[in-house]
């Protein structure tokens, strides 16, 4: 995979996809109401805490922003005095030649992952499965997706799309499951299988939530243990970290830290929050003999210094996604990227650019909820906006606006046009409505109104305008002139 | 430009180009914060902190006992006493090598136990004999560094005393915690870290309960990779 999938298939063909799917739609609104409702209950409990928490991360995380060239520096610099070997990627393919480097090295060909991102950015998986290296997602929802052979809905709770029956029939078919459909004891399954594959695995992948540029340290926040055991067992530890993922020092990372969890699945902690600083030390008899940290770019840069570096302080939460109306309803797999919801759509078209991204900037209705319930201030709707403006201005896409843009202007612009409009607007839309009140899905053969009539009723215009309406009122009442 | 074997001049110059720096600068000072979040153990004494962290571990599904010092080994035998966790099956035990639990006698006192059918105390002479004496353990015991009051948390940094299998493998894991040592937020554990000098410990892992997920239809379910369970003894 890399950043976008299913690329042959445009924005509108994904949203109709989606909308079909009751299940999916009931699993991402309720996902969606309990994050929302746990999170705001400790939002409440930390009173102005909570504000100054926002503030006092957005300031950390501009300052690291303003100065990355010399945090990445500092981090490489102490990463490596720790013992950890550093390969350094500008680009995903740098990243994945330098994995591909390691597994040679060593003749391993079993690997145990964590789940990242940044892996999945790269396409990863797909690169060491067609060298011959077996790659087992252990987290149980990338588990349960790599099992299906399907893609992520959502950034936390990837699965969410299957229910526990699929879920069930997916192990029985392949790896011989025969227990119930009760999440509970294919979890304990799942527990099962796994353990054996941590122990035998020559290396182990994940990813990284913060570095910490002062100490060198790299940070993993999960709740099932999976990353603990990635980074325990295996003898060969590969982290990949984004230059975007530092910050200064230990303080700020408690920072980062007491707005993460809260933020992304309401709770004030998550089971683990491991903080790494380099390979297994003299005596110890578990961790990782060799560590190394692939620290990548990947397009990250560009933001930097231009009208989207908030961005770079994203701390890929998941909050927008939970507060998202259009998230809701087209889910994960509307986007059609690997980041989905409002947070996706600014991070995708800033690190892929506007040629591929079909409509994703425009599946967005700008109410800024997003921006009101990011964690570090990100004025995200502004961003979309902003991306909107530049694929206008770059004329890459939705050129079919502009004719219709200046038919309207000519239309409210001149008088007569505009009563001959009004006038003729409602007759002709009953009649294309067969005398009912609103256009139906039958309409969608007429260019302009499709766009909206193939997924939603169109209400025909009133029979009477408003301000006729009103004069009317107005002699009934008896006042006024 | 050829793929890979890249220096850190390579990642860093667009970085410097992008931020229009000519050259990397040798020192960046932290600015003055203007934001110094309230927090809610602001102004609580030591002793409202101690049950804090005891209030929010039960909230995270943590079973919390409180002893005084000459009580530990009775306190933790206890526990492990009980056997396998509900079905009362004999078990084993992995504990981590320490001062304070020896000069309790809590090797002692867990050995004696009926159900105990076993007890690896942590030895680095061992070598990978202590993480297989881990895989299959009903109970792990560890020596907290730390408490965090604010979420219930434990800190646990590995060592050669103390590999990271023992509070990971087991079906059960019993972090002992000094009341002393229980700390307001995450970050005056950070400060202490970073005032602390030398090498920070290869890993630091920060405890919240027992491992979970709710990757299937938002069911919560404990026991994933981790404990199943996880049992605080506070020491007073």
């Amino acid at each position: 995979m890399s950043i976008l999938y299913n690329t042959d298939e445009t924005l509108r063909e994904r949203v109709t996809e989606g909308l079909k799917d009751e299940f999916k739609h009931n699993a991402i609104r309720t996902a969606q109401e309990v994050f929302y409702t746990k999170r705001g209950e400790l939002v409440k409990e930390m009173g102005i805490g909570w504000q100054q928490l926002r503030m006092h991360a957005t300031e950390v995380r501009n300052h690291v922003t303003d100065n990355l060239d010399y945090y990445v520096k500092q981090f490489a610099e102490n990463a490596e005095a720790n013992g950890c070997i550093m390969h350094y990627a500008p680009t995903g393919d740098d990243a994945l030649w330098e994995v591909l480097d390691i597994f040679e090295k060593h003749g391993a060909s079993y690997a145990v992952k964590s789940k990242s991102m940044m892996t999945e950015e790269v396409g990863l998986n797909e690169v060491l499965e067609e060298t011959g290296i077996t790659i087992i997602e252990t987290d149980c929802a990338e588990n349960i997706l790599q099992t299906a052979g399907s893609k992520p809905s959502h950034i936390v709770v990837p699965a969410l799309h299957f229910d526990r029956e699929a879920i069930m029939k997916i192990y029985k078919e392949k790896r011989g499951y025969d227990g119930s459909s009760v999440p509970e004891e294919i979890t304990h399954f799942l527990r099962k299988i796994l353990r054996k594959e941590f122990m035998d695995a020559e290396v182990g992948i994940r990813g990284c939530n913060f570095a910490v540029a002062s100490t060198g340290s790299v940070t993993l926040v999960t709740n099932e243990g999976n990353g603990r055991m990635v980074d325990s067992f295996p003898k060969v530890q590969i982290v990949f970290v984004g230059i975007d993922r530092i910050v200064p020092d230990l303080e700020s990372l408690d920072t980062m830290l007491a707005l993460l969890p809260r933020s992304a699945v309401g709770a004030k902690m998550t089971a683990y929050f491991s903080l790494d600083s380099g390979p297994r030390g003299a005596g110890e008899v578990d961790g990782p003999e060799e560590v190394h940290i692939v620290l990548m770019d990947n397009g990250r840069h560009t933001l930097a210094n231009s009208e989207f570096s908030d961005m770079l302080r994203c701390m890929r939460c998941g909050a927008c996604l939970n507060i998202c109306p259009v998230y809701r309803h087209i889910t994960g797999h509307g986007y059609g990227s690997i980041y989905p919801g409002p947070m996706g759509i600014v991070l995708t078209a800033g690190l892929v650019g506007y040629d591929d991204i079909d409509s994703m900037a425009f599946a967005c209705s700008l109410c800024g909820a997003c921006t009101e319930h990011c964690p570090v201030s990100i004025p995200i709707h502004d961003l979309i906006r902003q991306h909107r403006i530049n694929i206008v201005e770059q004329g890459k896409n939705h050129a079919i606006e502009v004719p219709i843009f200046k038919a309207l202007a000519l239309m409210w612009s001149n008088v007569d046009v505009y009563n001959y409009a009004m006038k003729m607007g409602t007759p002709v839309m009953k009649k294309l409505a067969h005398g009912e009140d609103a256009l139906a899905k039958d309409s969608a053969w007429i260019p302009v109104v499709k766009g909206w009539t193939s997924t939603r009723d169109f209400d025909c215009l009133s029979e009477t305008r408003f301000r006729t309406w009103f004069k009317e009122h107005k002699k009934q009442q008896g006042g006024g002139k | 430009m050829a793929l890979g074997n890249k220096s850190l001049s390579d990642l860093l110059n667009p970085i410097s180009k992008q931020l229009e720096h000519d050259v990397v600068a040798e020192h960046v000072d932290l600015p003055e914060w203007e934001f110094v979040p309230w927090r809610v153990t602001d102004g609580k004494s030591a002793a409202e902190l101690v049950d804090m962290f005891a209030s929010e571990a039960e909230k995270i599904r943590v079973q919390v006992k409180r002893c005084k010092r000459d009580e530990l080994a009775a306190c933790v035998a206890s526990i492990v006493g009980e056997g396998v966790p509900e079905t009362g099956e004999a078990c084993t035990v992995v504990c981590a090598s320490d001062e304070r639990f020896a000069t309790a006698g809590l090797y002692d006192a867990l050995a004696a136990e009926e159900k105990v059918s076993d007890v690896t105390v942590w030895d680095e002479a061992k070598g990978q004999a202590n993480v297989d004496a881990a895989y299959v353990a009903t109970y792990g015991v560890t020596y907290a560094s730390a408490g965090i009051a604010e979420t219930g948390t434990v800190v646990q940094p590995t060592s050669p005393a103390c590999g990271r299998a023992v509070s990971l493998l087991p079906l059960v894991h019993i972090a002992v915690v000094d009341a002393a040592t229980i700390e307001p937020t995450m970050l005056t554990v950070m400060k202490a870290y970073a005032d602390a000098d030398g090498k920070l410990p290869s890993q630091i892992c920060f405890i919240s309960g027992p491992s979970a997920t709710a990757d299937i239809e938002l069911v919560r379910v404990e026991g994933v990779h981790g404990p199943m369970y996880v049992r605080y003894v506070v020491v007073e």
